[in-house]
């Protein structure tokens, strides 16, 4: 039977992130968002933890503590502050890349680099029958230096040799968004994988995103219930209303669902399991609907104060979207998903169909 | 992946053999004839003399009226009797909704003699439970069935019932029904009280068994009790119990642990319906082109959903066994799978086209068996309320 509770160190680490991310992150979300970057005090705790590292192997510098432990804590973080995520946590949403890249020299150095704070990182995926002219957006800082790109089972790896262009995002400002076009950039080294890697490398991609997507929704749900629970309408609180009560209920129900599937998708990296990269591509499309669903009702029964700025509802609203346009989108993810379902047994009873 | 221990894996291979020879062709037999398997249909003796599925389900194989149950392997086995069929899943002998009320609310005595009668495997018994009546359906708080305590006509105290309860699932065949009733609808929730009525009880009778859609390989049934009297020892429980004004929490921590188990059931009718379709795919779609591709994107819907709706119930399941309190995620788990597994069997009829209509293809009738998840157990928009009320503060609550 899967035990659902954090063991007592991750525990501990999750706490220490939530201490951090509330008494730092929070008070200062719009100053971050104006400034482009986070807080040179957080970044310093951030790198301590180190939340870059986190889920990197042990022979890139890593510290190798697992895909559970490092969704735990971009949930955590993200509940308080989601926008400089990107560009602070590094290699991050590359980290699959980086674990399966055939040359483990290479990848050492891009690694290095990102950990010591030097490098930017970057994750795209390219369909092939459509092509690309570039990177459309990957995080300011530190100076975008390394781009991780997948065009159908092919990874690659382009560094960046011009000056990456800034760009206005719809969010994560506190990345300082750019893009990168790829005569801008020298290619490292390109290697074709095995499809099963290859859906790995994207699913990792899609965890990290998801897992920040649930930390958004639930922040999102938690504010509104607030909101909604003190402010009086027609002689009751707003959230009182039967339509608005089912629509909080519906909605608490779809960010749990979405944090049990991104923990056991980061579990099943954990334990090596050869279908972990659907079991992630699964849980992103899920987590997607869940983060939309939430701050969509985040901003509709705020009313009108969720449409501005004072109230994060519209925050957290453009950065449920913007998650949900990465790693390809739906389409990439939905092919992929397709792709493979019918060779992926029931992840529980596999083993009776084999007996 | 989830680890099967082996004592589970053993059981759900036993299962998975029943299903293929037993559960799914009396599920089909009973839908063509919309009726129940009989009483003493060989497969309930099957089950009975074995002493397996049964005593099991009840953790009997450990002691018959252990409070050291093993939940989580039960709700396994659940699904995967569910995989087969859930309206004869549920009609296997066992103390059915009974059980779960007699482990939380039975005294030890109670539950010695209410649930050792499993033990006899000589013959196929069953136990049942009674809450939903003509005009309290959703509402449980609402019940008017009346319970007077009087003096018995050889001195101590004794319960007389009267009332009507509706779609009580096997009570027609139940040696015994745990029926709740009201000392004074004036007292809400704090007047509920829960007996248990044994059948051959004067006053007890069974006045109709419903027609229904589909999930047709159960009995639902209505009785009534017209002074129907009970010895004081029949109260579940005892006094003391409802001095603490535990009533209606004590029925209410019964439907958190049968919720999820409403999931897993559905989980397990998703799965028949997803395996049926895969199989249409491999079998009937050209290997490449459009409307693979468009079935191949619903099959992993599919997937995603009871993949998202098996941890939910195995998270309620777990909160439970570790002695956490479960009741928001237990109605997580019943309102967001109905819907799910509705849509996966919808999807799958949708990959099968115009021929998903025909009743010899399985999807149709799933079809058909599915919608209950949506109502019994408290519907979703029950379950709404349920969490509503604990998130929110709201009155009542």
């Amino acid at each position: 039977m899967r035990d659902f509770a954090l063991a007592p160190e991750l525990e501990e680490l999750r706490a220490a992130a939530d201490r951090l991310a509330r008494s730092e992150l929070e008070p200062n979300v719009r100053e971050s968002e104006a400034a482009g970057r986070w807080p040179a005090s957080v970044l310093a705790v951030l790198d301590g933890f180190p939340l870059g590292g986190l889920d990197l192997p042990a022979d890139v510098g890593g510290v190798d503590a697992g895909c559970f432990a490092k969704v735990v804590v971009l949930e955590t973080i993200a509940h308080a502050d989601a926008s400089g995520l990107a560009a602070a946590d590094r290699p991050g949403a590359s980290a699959g890349a980086v674990a399966a890249c055939p040359d483990r020299a290479l990848a050492a150095t891009v690694a290095a680099s990102c950990l010591d704070g030097s490098a930017g990182s970057a994750f795209t995926v390219i369909d092939p029958d459509v092509g690309s002219k570039g990177l459309d957006w990957g995080p300011g800082w530190p100076s975008l230096r390394w781009i991780w790109a997948m065009e159908g089972d092919t990874l690659r790896l382009h560094e960046v040799t011009g000056t990456p262009q800034p760009v206005i995002s719809l969010a994560f400002q506190a990345s300082g968004g750019v893009r990168v076009p790829w005569s801008e950039t020298e290619l490292r080294g390109s290697w074709a994988l095995s499809a099963r890697d290859a859906l790995a490398v994207r699913g990792r991609a899609r965890l990290w995103g998801a897992a920040i997507a649930v930390g958004i929704a639930q922040a999102a749900l938690e504010e509104t219930i607030e909101y909604t629970s003190e402010r009086v309408v027609f002689g009751k609180p707003v959230a009182h209303h039967q339509a608005n009560a089912f629509d909080l209920a519906h909605t608490a129900a779809r960010v749990h669902a979405a944090r049990l599937v991104v923990r056991d998708a980061a579990g099943s990296f954990d334990r090596g399991e050869p279908d972990a990269g659907f079991w992630a591509t699964q849980a992103w499309l899920e987590t997607r609907e869940a983060a939309f669903n939430a701050t969509n009702v985040g901003i509709q029964l705020l009313g009108g104060h969720g449409f501005i700025v004072d109230h994060l509802a519209e925050k957290r609203f453009r950065e449920a979207r913007h998650l949900a346009m990465a790693v390809g989108g739906l389409d990439a993810a939905e092919f992929d998903a397709a792709a493979c379902v019918l060779d992926v047994p029931d992840e529980l009873l596999a083993s009776l169909e084999q007996s | 992946m989830i680890e099967l221990d082996k004592r589970t894996q053993e059981m759900l291979e036993e299962v998975r053999s029943l299903g293929r020879t037993h559960i799914r062709p009396m599920g089909l037999e009973a839908d063509r004839t919309a009726m129940p398997p009989p009483v003493d249909h060989e497969f309930y003796l099957i089950c009975t003399r074995q002493g397996g599925l049964v005593s099991r389900m009840i953790g009997a194989d450990e002691s018959p009226n252990a409070l050291d149950w093993k939940p989580v392997r039960n709700f396994l086995v659940g699904e995967e009797c569910a995989y087969w069929d859930r309206g004869v899943a549920l009609s296997l002998p066992g103390p059915g909704l009974g059980g779960p009320a007699l482990r939380n609310t039975g005294t030890p005595e109670q539950r010695q003699r209410f649930l050792s009668i499993f033990e006899d495997h000589s013959k196929a018994r069953w136990g049942a439970m009674a809450m939903t009546e003509p005009e309290a359906g959703s509402d449980v708080a609402r019940i008017k069935t009346r319970a007077r305590k009087v003096e018995g006509k050889h001195g101590g105290d004794e319960w007389v019932l009267n009332g009507q309860k509706m779609f009580c699932s096997n009570s027609a065949r139940a040696d015994w029904v745990v029926v709740w009733a009201t000392i004074d609808p004036e007292l809400g929730r704090g007047g509920h009280r829960a007996f248990v009525v044994e059948r051959g009880t004067p006053g007890f009778e069974i006045i109709k068994i419903e027609h229904k859609m589909g999930s047709r390989g159960y009995e639902t049934a209505s009785f009534v009790l017209e002074d129907c009297r009970l010895p004081a020892e029949n109260l579940l429980g005892g006094e003391a119990f409802y001095e603490a004004r535990k009533g209606f929490k004590a029925s209410m921590a019964t439907f958190n642990m049968t919720r999820p188990l409403h999931t897993a059931h559905g989980v397990g009718m998703g799965r028949a319906a997803h395996d049926y379709a895969v199989d249409f795919v491999r079998n009937e779609y050209p290997a490449q082109g459009r409307r693979r591709q468009r079935a191949l994107e619903r099959l992993a819907r599919i997937r995603r959903g009871l993949h998202t709706a098996r941890l939910l119930y195995l998270n309620a399941v777990w909160l439970a066994k570790t002695g956490q309190s479960n009741v928001l995620e237990a109605s997580f788990a019943k309102m967001y799978s109905p819907p799910v597994i509705l849509d996966a069997v919808a999807t799958a009829l949708d990959i099968l086209g115009e021929a998903g209509v025909r009743n010899d293809l399985l999807l149709e009738k799933l079809y058909r068996d599915v919608k209950i998840l949506d109502i019994g157990e408290g519907t979703q928009q029950v379950q709404r309320h349920v969490v509503a009320r604990q998130m929110l503060n709201m009155p009542g609550s």
